[in-house]
């Protein structure tokens, strides 16, 4: 027994030294194992097909049934973003700032789970040899996944967001809030003087027939024309002071299986204003951070206020699926204080 | 020299090595995709586990040494985690005929149970020693009380494989 404990400890404490002798022994293993695995693979998939047809049956009609209609909400939504990522991107190229476009990246097969019950990860079938390193963001085709935490010749390991050991700086993007002014309208004949800063107007906003006519310069409004309505009033969507959305920092943690992950150390800041549940959550960025920024990694699912100044505690959905990965990109990034020169 | 290299590959310890490839290959895919409850069935503790409930404490200490390795080198844990947790909970069921004169199949299946439940617990346990810390998820509870069940089902299915893979001599 003493032995078995020794040896143990042994073998632990040269792979948490990073010891070459441990890397080889996993790379050989590796090696010996996979063709096992494979065929292990081969012959048990008929099992597991009716394993998950026994027990996701019911979940996988359900959830075809909801991506119908998701995808029939989103294709328009897509194109606009499409045009509006496009279009953020030139002006960050314009003005000589990093995007996500500009990173070189590699595609890779999600080709394993960890065979644990406490470990949080999945492999890929891309390693060393297509350029993969330690502490590279994964992404799928959603949002952020995970980060590379050990890397082979042909195969990787991706350690996933929910795992208790995964922390990551994000920023969190606080929409401004918003007030609605009433512009009182007795007169139905008058003219409506737009103002310049409005971002949405509501939608029981009532125009005289008459075509409107706006006092800025060069601006001419459409000739629609809106059905007469005895309603005298109108409301507009202004912002106060700026319309730009606001963005705080803070740590993103995972907590285990079944456990979404919290955003810790957010900065109770005046400017920032209360964060509210749906605030998009993005990568921060910077020369110590192991992403680059403003990859998606989820939305504020809930907002736990805490006493002192400890900030609040966000909980976070996270916009990739990480129970049904299949494919991902591994954007070959390091940060600056990362790179070794050539 | 082939008469050395033919007595390793018929070698108790060589068995070993290759059954629990096939199983490693079991449960990094069948076992891994097939989680009832959420929870996946650990065959290679519960082989470690009917190892030393069938052949002892040493015996089962070096089988756990082996199969926890062996299951370390597809984790992303440190080399030797799982071989100290396998090993030591195959080295405490292997206590069982200390506590019963005459072990009979049922008391094994249970010893399983218990010993591979125990194993589960201390994975966690370990992996918190060594400072990945918070592992002491609430679902810890429910993953030790799968586990008492599934090694209960699974251990009659386990024993015979075990009994012929440590088996000294293949031949009688």
């Amino acid at each position: 027994m003493a032995l078995l404990v020794l040896t143990s400890i042994i073998l632990v404490t040269l792979d948490l030294q990073g010891s070459a002798a441990t890397r080889s022994l996993r790379s050989i293993f590796g090696a010996v194992f996979r063709p096992v695995e494979s065929v292990a693979r081969v012959v048990t998939r008929p099992a597991t097909n009716a394993w998950y047809g026994i027990t996701h049956y019911n979940d996988v009609t359900a959830e075809n049934e909801l991506l119908r209609e998701k995808i029939a909400q989103q294709e328009g939504a897509a194109v606009a973003a499409a045009a509006s990522v496009r279009l953020s991107q030139e002006l960050l190229a314009l003005n000589g700032l990093p995007t996500l476009a500009g990173i070189n990246s590699v595609s890779a097969q999600v080709i394993g789970d960890s065979p644990s019950n406490f470990v949080q990860s999945v492999e890929i079938d891309q390693g060393t040899e297509s350029g993969i390193k330690v502490g590279m963001p994964v992404l799928n085709a959603a949002g952020l996944v995970g980060k590379i935490t050990q890397v082979f010749a042909n195969r990787a390991v991706v350690m996933l967001i929910t795992d208790p050991q995964y922390a990551l700086s994000v920023k969190i993007i606080n929409a401004p809030k918003t007030t609605v002014t009433t512009v009182p309208n007795q007169d139905p004949a008058s003219t409506v003087t737009i103002v310049s800063v409005p971002v949405t107007i509501d939608p029981l906003i009532t125009v005289p027939t008459v075509p409107a006519t706006s006092n800025i310069a060069g601006f001419t409004p459409g000739s629609i024309v809106a059905p007469r309505t005895p309603i005298i009033s109108s409301s507009l969507t202004i912002p106060p002071g700026s319309n730009v959305s606001v963005r705080e920092t803070g740590i993103l943690e995972g907590r285990g299986a079944g456990r979404v992950p919290t955003v810790r150390f957010v900065d109770a800041a005046q400017r920032f204003g209360v964060v509210q549940p749906g605030s998009p959550i993005v990568t921060a960025g910077g020369s110590l951070s192991l992403a680059p920024p403003d990859i998606v990694v989820g939305t504020v699912s809930r907002v736990k206020e805490r006493l002192g100044t400890a900030g609040p505690l966000l909980e976070i959905d996270i916009v990739a699926d990480l129970s049904n990965l299949s494919f991902v990109r591994i954007l070959l990034y390091q940060p600056i204080t990362e790179r070794t020169a050539p | 020299m082939s008469e050395r290299l033919l007595r390793l590959m018929a070698s108790r310890w060589t068995r070993l090595v290759l059954v629990s490839l096939i199983l490693l290959g079991l449960q990094t895919t069948l076992l891994n995709d097939m989680r009832p409850f959420g929870v996946m069935i650990p065959v290679m503790l519960l082989f470690a586990v009917s190892a030393g409930t069938i052949y002892g404490s040493e015996i089962g200490a070096i089988s756990g040494l082996i199969i926890g390795v062996m299951y370390d080198c597809v984790l992303s844990t440190p080399l030797g985690l799982a071989s100290l947790v396998f090993g030591a909970a195959a080295y405490v069921a292997g206590f069982l005929p200390f506590f019963v004169r005459e072990p009979t199949w049922w008391t094994r299946v249970i010893t399983i149970g218990i010993a591979g439940a125990v194993g589960e617990l201390a994975f966690p346990f370990a992996q918190s020693m060594v400072g990945f810390g918070g592992r002491f998820q609430p679902h810890v509870a429910g993953v030790v009380a799968f586990v008492v069940v599934a090694g209960m089902i699974v251990a009659p299915l386990l024993l015979p494989v075990c009994r012929w893979t440590l088996k000294e001599s293949l031949v009688g």
